[in-house]
C-alpha cells in the first residue's frame, strides 16, 4: 500500500480501514451460510471418504457393516486383485486413451467450428448454426447411425469411440459465445490492417487468448469420454478395446439374481464375492483420473464456462 | 451423454419390441447381408434351407476308468473326435465376462479347438445383460450378423420371431443326424422337446440341460436360525401360527442383544410372497400365473391372497420383520447377516445362504450352517405348498443360436454337441482341474461320485466358459460331484434340505404355468400388460404389508381388485390361455 503513505493521516486511517462491525443480521446470515455449506460439503465428502475407506478395508468387515468412516482391517488386497483381471487393467488403459485422444480431436473440431461461427462476416452463418442446433434435437436413431459407422469401416476400431459424436453442439455454442465476447471485431480489423490472414489471426491471436475455453472443452470432452459406455457397447466387439466403464457395468451393475435365470448358486456366490472384493477399489480407480485433472483445469474452468455461458 | 443414456434405457427396457422394429430395418437393408462370413468354404448357400446330409456321425469310444453310480442318467465321458479334417472357422458373438477371462486364450477354448478342429473367431459384447441385448438387437437390425450367438439370453418369443423371419436356423433338422449327445439327453428328459420347440414345431436354438435340483424350490426357500429355535425352547414351526410364535419368541428373548434382534429378514431381490402365500394358496410368484383344470388364472386377486396379506401384515405390524424389507439390497442384507459378534437375524427369505450372509465353506462352525431351510408352513385352511418349478428350470433355450449367415450349420451343431460330452462339460464350466472320482468317494447325493474339482471357484481365471455354452448337466450328473470332507460346499446341504423340506410339499405339476412362446403381436401386448400388472401387484403387496393399505379394510381390498382389473387381467389371461393351449397342442 505505497499509495496510502502519501495520504493525510485522517484519510490514511480510513484507507487502511477499521474493521467494519458486522451487524447482528449479517452474523446470523453468515452463520447460516457456513452451516449450510458445511452440510453440503459433508454430503459430498462423506461418500468419497467412505468409498476410499471401504476400498482399503477388509472385505468381511465392510460387508458386516463395521466400516462407516475410517478403514477397518487395513489391506490393499482389493487393489492387488484388480491386477488379476486383465480385462480391468487393459480397459483402464483404453479409457485413458479414449479420454485423451477423444478430448483433443473433439476440442480441435469444436474450435474450428466455433470460431468462424463467431465472426460477423461469415455468409450462411444462420443456416449452418441452425443445422448444428437441429442435430441437438433430432438424431438419426440407433440403427441408422450403426449402419453409417459400419459402412465407414469404423466398427470395432478405436475410431468408433472417438469420431462418432465427437463434436458436442453445446460446446460449440459456448465456445462461439466466448469468442464473440472476448475477441472483438476491432481486433480482427486491427490484425487485418497489419496484414494478418484469417488463419494467421486464428493461430496467433485467437488461440493464445482462448486458453480458458480450450481448457474447458478439453475437460468436458475428456470427462464425457471417461464416463461414456454406450458407444463402446454398440460399436465394439473386441474386449481388448473396451473402456473401463463397460467392464465396471458388467461387474457392478449386473445384479440379476433371478434364480430361474441363473440356476447355479456357485456362479451366484462367485459373482457376489467378486463384487464384494472389487466394488470399492473399482470405484476409486474410476474416480481417480478426473480427480487428478480437475485441480489443474479448475481455475480456467470457472472463468471459461462463465464467459461462455453469457449468451449461450 | 444424455442422448445416449435415453437411447440405451429406452431400448433395453423394451428390447423385445425394439428387436421386432429392428428386424423390419434389417429386412429393408437386406442388401447388406452379403453372402456368408467367408470363414467356411461353402458356396455361400444359406444354411437354413440346406438339406441335412445323411447321418454319418458316430460317438467316440467311452473313456476307461470313469465310475458311474447305479442307475446313472446323464452325460458319459467319451473320446472326442475331430469334427473336420481341415480347420474351419466360425464367428460367434459372446458376452464379455471377467470371470471367464479372455475368450481367445481361455483354457477351454484351446482344448475344444484342439479336439474338434473348429476355430472360433470371438466377438465380445460388454456390459450388463440388458446392454448385451441392446447391442445384439442393433447388430441384427443392421444386418451385421455372426455365424452364431452363444450365451446371449434370447427369450423363447424372440427366438420364434427371428426364427420365423428366417434369421435363425432350425436345428431340429440336424439333431437326428449330427447331435447324438443331445438326442440321448432328450430321451432322458422327455419334456425337453416340448420346452424347446417353437409353436411351429421348429427348434431355433441348440438347447442346454441343467437340471438343478435345488433351483426348483428356490422361490420358496426360507431360512431360520436353528440355534435360536433351540434356545427359545421351540421346534421348527409347522403352521403359520407356530411360525409367528417362533418369531415372537426371538424378539422377546432378544438373542441378538441390545434390542438389535431382527426376528425375520427380507430384501428386495428375493420376493417375499413366494414363501408365506403358499400357506394360503399355490403361489409360484411373479407373474403369479396358475393353471386350474386347464384354465389359466392369476392368484393375486383371490380371497386367499388377502388372508395371506393379513397374516404378513400382522408379522410386520408386530415388528417381527425388518422395516426395510422391500428396499434393503444385498449389501444391507449382508450387514444384517454378517453382524459382528452374535448373529442378529433369526431368519431370512433368500434363495440360498449367500443372499443374507457370507458363506465360509472351510469352517464347520460357520454361521451360515446354523440357518436351516425350513419347510413351508401349514395355513389356517391346511394349505401347504412349496412352489416347485417343474418346467422353468432344467431345460434352457438360446445357449447357442445359429444364424442364417452360417454356411455349415451342421458343423456348429456337432461342435455344440461335443460340449455335451462329460469331460467337455467339466472343463467347460469348471476348468481343467477336475479328477475322476475313485471308488468309494461319495457325491452330493451320497452315491458313488463321478468327478471332483481340486480347486474351488474363483482361484484361477481364464480356465472355463463359466456357464455360457450348451451343456448336458442332468440331475445325476450334478449330484455326482465328489464332496470334499475338508471343503464342505453349500451344495450338499442345499440339496439335502431341498429333498427333505420342499420336495414333499410340491404342488401337482398340472398347476404350474409352463414357459410359453408368444408370437410377435402377443409378445408386444403381453410385455405391456405384464409390466403394468407386476408393478401394481408388487406395489400394493408392499403397501398392504407395511400397513399403508389395510388388508382388513374391504374398501382398500376392493379398490386393489378394481385397479388390477382395469390394468387388464382379462386380456392378459386370454393371451396366456391361448399361448398355453399352443404349448400343449
Amino acid at each position: 500500500m505505497s499509495a496510502a503513505g502519501t495520504l493525510p493521516p485522517d484519510e490514511k486511517r480510513l484507507a487502511v480501514g477499521a474493521p467494519i462491525q458486522d451487524t447482528r443480521g449479517d452474523k446470523i446470515a453468515l452463520a447460516c451460510i457456513y452451516t449450510a455449506l458445511g452440510f453440503f460439503c459433508l454430503a459430498v465428502l462423506y461418500p468419497i471418504i467412505y468409498v476410499l475407506s471401504a476400498s482399503v478395508s477388509n472385505t468381511k468387515k465392510v460387508s458386516a457393516g463395521e466400516v462407516w468412516l475410517w478403514p477397518v482391517g487395513f489391506t490393499v488386497d482389493a487393489y492387488k486383485a484388480i491386477f488379476d483381471y486383465d480385462a480391468i487393467v487393459s480397459s483402464f488403459g483404453n479409457s485413458v486413451y479414449y479420454a485423451v485422444v477423444g478430448a483433443v480431436v473433439a476440442t480441435v473440431l469444436t474450435l474450428l467450428a466455433a470460431y468462424p461461427l463467431s465472426r460477423k462476416g461469415l455468409p450462411g452463418k444462420g443456416i449452418i448454426m441452425a443445422a448444428f442446433v437441429f442435430t441437438m434435437m433430432f438424431s438419426g436413431g440407433l440403427i441408422p447411425t450403426y449402419l453409417v459407422v459400419d459402412q465407414l469401416g469404423l466398427l470395432n476400431t478405436r475410431w468408433a469411440m472417438i469420431l462418432p459424436t465427437a463434436l458436442a453442439v453445446w460446446n460449440v455454442i459456448i465456445t462461439r459465445t466466448y469468442f464473440m465476447v472476448t475477441i472483438p471485431e476491432e481486433l480482427v480489423e486491427a490484425g487485418k490492417v497489419d496484414g494478418c490472414s484469417d488463419f494467421g489471426f486464428f493461430w496467433r491471436i485467437v488461440l493464445p487468448l482462448s486458453k480458458p475455453i480450450i481448457a474447458v472443452n478439453l475437460l468436458f470432452y475428456a470427462v464425457g469420454q471417461w464416463n461414456s459406455f454406450f458407444n463402446a457397447l454398440i460399436y465394439l466387439t473386441n474386449e481388448h478395446l473396451f473402456p473401463l466403464q463397460v467392464v465396471l457395468r458388467q461387474i457392478l451393475i449386473q445384479t440379476k439374481v433371478d434364480p430361474s435365470q441363473m440356476p447355479d448358486t456357485s456362479k451366484l456366490a462367485q459373482l457376489k464375492e467378486l463384487q464384494q472384493q472389487l466394488k470399492y477399489s473399482l470405484i476409486v480407480i474410476g474416480m481417480i483420473p478426473p480427480l487428478l485433472v480437475y485441480p489443474f483445469v479448475q481455475k480456467h474452468f470457472v472463468k471459461g464456462a462463465m464467459i461462455g455461458s453469457l449468451k449461450g | 451423454m444424455p442422448n445416449n443414456a435415453a437411447r440405451s434405457t429406452g431400448i433395453s427396457r423394451r428390447s423385445l419390441i425394439a428387436g421386432a422394429l429392428g428386424l423390419t430395418a434389417a429386412t429393408a437393408g437386406g442388401g447388406l447381408l452379403s453372402g456368408c462370413s467367408g470363414s467356411s468354404n461353402a458356396s455361400g448357400a444359406g444354411g437354413g434351407g440346406a438339406a441335412p446330409a445323411p447321418p454319418s456321425v458316430t460317438l467316440g469310444p467311452k473313456l476307461e476308468g470313469v465310475l458311474y453310480p447305479d442307475g446313472y442318467i446323464g452325460p458319459v465321458a467319451r473320446e472326442l473326435k475331430p469334427i473336420t479334417s481341415e480347420k474351419v472357422t466360425f464367428k460367434i458373438v459372446v458376452k464379455q465376462d471377467v470371470t471367464i477371462g479372455d475368450w481367445k486364450t481361455n483354457a477351454f477354448t484351446k482344448w475344444l479347438e484342439q479336439k474338434t478342429n473348429i476355430h472360433i473367431e470371438w466377438n465380445q459384447v460388454g456390459g450388463t445383460d440388458d446392454d448385451v441385448m441392446t447391442k445384439v438387437n442393433a447388430m441384427i437390425a443392421a444386418g451385421d450378423i455372426p455365424d452364431a450367438f452363444m450365451g446371449i439370453e434370447f427369450t423363447r418369443s424372440q427366438l420364434y420371431l427371428y426364427g420365423q423371419q428366417g434369421l435363425f436356423t432350425d436345428v431340429n433338422q440336424f439333431i437326428d443326424g449330427y447331435a447324438l449327445n443331445l438326442q440321448q439327453a432328450m430321451k432322458d428328459y422327455p419334456d425337453a422337446r416340448k420346452l424347446v420347440q417353437a409353436p411351429d414345431k421348429k427348434i431355433y436354438s441348440f438347447p442346454s440341460i441343467n437340471d438343478c435340483y435345488h433351483c426348483r424350490a428356490s422361490n420358496g426357500r426360507t431360512f431360520l436360525n436353528t440355534d435360536w429355535i433351540k434356545q427359545v425352547g421351540l421346534d421348527v414351526p409347522k403352521t403359520t401360527d407356530e411360525f409367528r410364535e417362533v418369531l415372537r419368541a426371538f424378539k422377546k428373548a432378544d438373542l441378538g442383544g441390545n434390542g438389535r434382534t431382527i426376528p425375520f429378514c427380507g430384501y428386495k431381490d428375493a420376493p417375499f410372497d413366494t414363501y408365506f402365500m403358499n400357506s394360503f394358496l399355490y403361489n409360484p410368484g411373479d407373474p403369479w400365473l396358475v393353471v386350474n383344470d386347464g384354465k389359466v388364472d392369476v392368484n393375486f386377486n383371490k380371497d386367499e391372497w388377502r388372508e395371506g396379506l393379513k397374516y404378513i401384515h400382522g408379522l410386520y405390524a408386530e415388528g417381527l420383520i425388518n422395516k426395510d424389507v422391500f428396499t434393503a439390497d444385498q449389501d444391507q442384507m449382508d450387514r444384517y447377516g454378517n453382524a459382528p459378534g452374535k448373529p442378529i437375524i433369526g431368519g431370512a427369505r433368500s434363495y440360498y445362504w449367500g443372499g443374507f450372509l457370507d458363506i465360509d465353506q472351510k469352517d464347520p462352525e460357520a454361521r451360515w450352517r446354523k440357518y436351516l431351510a425350513v419347510p413351508p408352513v401349514k395355513g389356517p385352511n391346511n394349505v401347504q405348498y412349496a412352489a416347485w418349478n417343474y418346467l422353468g428350470v432344467g431345460v434352457e433355450v438360446a445357449k447357442l443360436v445359429i444364424t442364417k449367415k452360417c454356411a455349415k450349420p451342421e458343423l456348429l451343431v456337432q461342435w455344440a454337441d461335443a460340449q455335451m460330452e462329460l469331460e467337455a462339460i467339466l472343463r467347460g464350466y469348471g476348468g481343467p482341474k477336475f479328477a475322476w472320482a475313485k471308488k468309494g468317494e461319495l457325491g452330493i447325493n451320497g452315491k458313488q461320485a463321478v468327478y471332483g474339482f481340486s480347486a474351488t471357484w474363483n482361484t484361477e481365471k481364464n480356465i472355463s466358459w463359466s456357464q455360457d455354452n450348451a451343456m448336458y448337466r442332468s440331475q445325476d450328473f450334478r449330484l455326482a460331484e465328489r464332496v470334499n470332507p475338508k471343503d464342505l460346499t453349500f451344495e450338499s446341504p442345499l440339496y439335502q434340505q431341498t429333498v427333505d423340506n420342499y420336495f414333499p410339499y410340491k404342488q401337482p405339476q398340472e398347476m404350474q404355468f409352463p414357459p410359453v412362446t408368444l408370437d410377435q403381436d402377443q409378445a408386444a401386448q403381453e410385455a405391456e400388460l405384464k409390466t403394468n400388472l407386476t408393478s401394481e401387484v408388487n406395489l400394493s403387496f408392499s403397501k398392504f404389508v407395511t400397513g399403508q393399505l389395510d388388508p382388513n379394510d374391504d374398501a382398500a381390498w376392493n379398490d386393489y381388485k378394481d385397479r388390477v382389473e382395469k390394468i387388464g387381467v382379462k386380456p392378459y389371461l386370454e393371451l396366456e390361455q391361448a399361448a398355453y393351449e399352443t404349448y400343449n397342442a
